[in-house]
């Protein structure tokens, strides 16, 4: 029986600026980690203990791993002073990844928020390398301000995929911008798919999450199609310590992508 | 399997000779509590062996989930201690083995076992005792226990006046039995005796819990959920000291906290419990729990909602444990009533 609170060894091969307080992070683990899109891991930073994250990197390549991290706390504060070549510890994958199968001959409507976006870029790659399998891919983002916006790069270089349409959103605009200013869901007032044949994605913080999902459902998109990242706190990640509870499930084993249609009726105030 | 007999004479040389093989821990009475004690056979006395009295003040569970363990730590990885002495609880009771249903189902049966409670788990052996005098605090029945073992132990023990009834469980407890020489096979009217205690200590269960609860508290529980009203009501007397969960032998959760520095570090797993209020707090501060209430109602969703639907059991024994420690004197039993 392999001790699963071990971590693996990762060392910093690179360190993205990507926003004042969002970090891509490029690891390389002592072994690959076997993810895929959707799935989290738990990071180590030596001494100051876990939390948990999302690779955003394609999971068809797993010899390195990006993670696109946000500074919140005392973790992620204490990551935000590693540099490349130094170490970290990585245990994982944990949950279930996206259920991809199920998405294939679908168009495929994804709303991001913030730092939210680092998860759904592994399903944009993962999506994007196998693109017949799929319908059409929109992807919907907002941030705070153009300052905030992840992928800056990437994200030009995603719009000129064939079947791939992109819409921006800042919620104000602090400096020269040409797309819409407003909340994300400024962005859904039209949904240009087949929304009873659709699957919506939708990762953020948890008030964006809620209207989010409020406008998808006004839309007529069935409960069991719209797949939410659930953030709960999470300790082991394995489905024993108890932290992650959602209801019925442990946000680790059974997450941490949920539909709609699992959670609508939990008591907990959870978005 | 049969049922033996072991006269009173023979008793502490029996269990002389367990300790001798095992790292032995009884139930000892101590200023009238029980509490579970290492055999130590220059301090001991087979009068202090607690058997016939009901479980002992603190749960079995730290036996095989720490209250703090190291499970992991840099660079050197930690392994389970594979050498230690095999260890033999003697005299556990029906409602301790509720405990371990729940942990056996939380730690060993996902997809990531935890070796550190299975090497635990193997290493012990169960020796349970009945209870012929259930006492005020005791409710098992409720729960669907018994107040006597006829499964999930290697071996049960009933005391009659002038010795021990003892049965071998399982295999292991078999093997402990062709150990002493001085068993017996039990006669009838033996039998008949650990029968009529049996049924004696069912009925002063019976007779102090009279209200039947609801058949399905799971699905009470659920409709009960939006009354906030009912359960502030039930936990107006709480002063938020965690006893009741801490002393609880089926609570499971648990923190991995790490200390150490950026060259080498070690990871303990603490105990850690749903009343509090950092919790279930995320990242950047929101907190799905921040109000008590909510945690309050929590405990009472995994103990007899989601652990009955999932695991077709409540993770609570009926041990009395969480109001024999509660400052506010609620007994868990009156909430349950109300359903
Ligand atoms: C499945 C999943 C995937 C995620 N993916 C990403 C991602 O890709 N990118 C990203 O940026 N973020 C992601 N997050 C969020 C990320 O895990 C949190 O932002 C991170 O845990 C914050 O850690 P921190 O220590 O810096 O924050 P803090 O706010 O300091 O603490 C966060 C956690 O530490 C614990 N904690 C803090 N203080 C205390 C205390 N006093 N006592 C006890 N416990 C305490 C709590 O468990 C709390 O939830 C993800 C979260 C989940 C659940
Ligand atoms: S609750 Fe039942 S099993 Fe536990 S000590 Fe009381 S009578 Fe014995
Ligand atoms: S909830 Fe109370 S009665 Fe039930 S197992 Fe825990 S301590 Fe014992
Ligand atoms: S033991 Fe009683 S007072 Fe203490 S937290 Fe539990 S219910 Fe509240
Ligand atoms: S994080 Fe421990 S149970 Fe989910």
């Amino acid at each position: 029986m392999s001790n699963p609170y071990q971590p693996v060894q990762a060392k910093i091969l690179d360190v993205i600026e990507e926003t004042p307080n969002i970090r891509t992070f490029v690891l390389k683990p002592e072994r690959e980690i076997p993810f895929l899109a959707g799935q989290f891991v738990e990071l180590t930073i030596p001494g100051f203990g876990e939390a948990p994250f999302t690779p955003s990197s394609s999971h068809f390549r797993r010899e390195t791993l990006e993670m696109t991290i946000m500074r919140v706390g005392r973790a992620t504060g204490a990551l935000f002073t590693k540099k490349p070549g130094d170490l970290l510890g990585i245990r994982g994958p944990y949950g279930k990844p996206y259920p991809l199968k199920e998405f294939e001959g679908r168009d495929i409507y994804i709303v991001g928020g913030g730092v939210g976006l680092a998860p759904l870029r592994a399903l944009f790659l993962a999506l994007t390398e196998e693109k017949k399998k799929y319908g059409r891919i929109f992807l919907r983002y907002g941030a705070r301000t153009p300052k905030d916006i992840v992928y800056k790069k990437q994200l030009k270089e995603w719009e000129k995929i064939k079947g791939v349409d992109i819409d921006l959103s800042v919620d104000a605009a602090d400096e020269p911008w040409e797309r819409k200013v407003g909340v994300v869901t400024c962005l859904m007032d039209e949904i240009p798919c087949d929304v009873k044949k659709s699957v919506a994605v939708v990762c953020g913080p948890p008030i964006m999450m809620k209207f989010v999902t409020k406008k998808l459902l006004e839309a007529g998109f069935p409960g069991g199609s719209i797949y939410l990242s659930m953030e709960m706190n999470m300790s082991c990640g394995l489905g024993q310590c108890g932290h992650c509870r959602l209801g019925p499930y442990f946000t680790c084993k059974d997450g941490p992508v949920l539909t709609w249609e699992q959670i609508k009726d939990i008591e907990e105030p959870f978005l | 399997m049969d049922a033996y007999f072991l006269p009173n004479h023979r008793c502490s040389s029996w269990l002389a000779s367990l300790a001798g093989r095992f790292n032995l821990f009884y139930p000892r009475e101590v200023d009238e509590a029980v509490h579970w004690q290492r055999y130590d056979a220059n301090d001991f006395n087979i009068e202090q062996l607690a058997l016939r009295k009901i479980r002992a003040a603190e749960p079995i569970k730290p036996f095989f989930f720490s209250p703090r363990e190291r499970v992991a730590s840099f660079p050197e990885p930690v392994e389970p201690e594979t050498k230690m002495k095999p260890t033999l609880l003697f005299g556990v009771k029906g409602c301790d083995l509720r405990g371990i249903a729940v942990h056996k189902r939380m730690f060993l049966e996902g997809e990531f076992a935890d070796p550190f409670f299975a090497q635990r788990l193997n290493n012990t052996i169960l020796l349970g005792a009945d209870c012929p005098a259930p006492e005020r605090t005791c409710f098992c029945n409720l729960l669907g226990l018994k107040p006597f073992l006829t499964e999930d132990v290697d071996l049960s023990l009933t005391v009659i006046d002038d010795g021990w009834l003892i049965e071998a469980l399982s295999e292991r407890g078999a093997e402990l039995m062709q150990m002493e020489n001085g068993l017996q096979k039990a006669t009838d009217s033996q039998i008949a005796k650990r029968e009529e205690q049996r049924q004696k200590a069912m009925r002063i269960l019976k007779e102090q819990n009279p209200k039947d609860w609801n058949p399905n508290l799971a699905q009470a529980i659920a409709d009960k959920t939006a009354d906030k009203r009912f359960w502030i009501d039930a936990a107006r007397d709480c002063v938020e000291c965690f006893g009741c969960l801490l002393t609880c032998p089926t609570c499971f959760c648990f923190l991995l906290y790490d200390q150490g520095n950026a060259e080498r570090f070690e990871r303990s797993r603490v105990w850690d419990f749903c009343y509090l209020p950092m919790y279930a707090r995320v990242g950047g501060g929101a907190n799905p729990r921040a109000r008590f209430i909510d945690r309050f109602i929590n405990r009472f969703h995994c103990k007899f909602m989601h652990s009955k639907n999932q695991n077709g059991f409540y993770a609570c024994s009926g041990c009395g444990r969480c109001f024999s420690t509660c400052m506010g004197r609620i007994d868990i039993r009156n909430i349950l009533g109300q359903l």
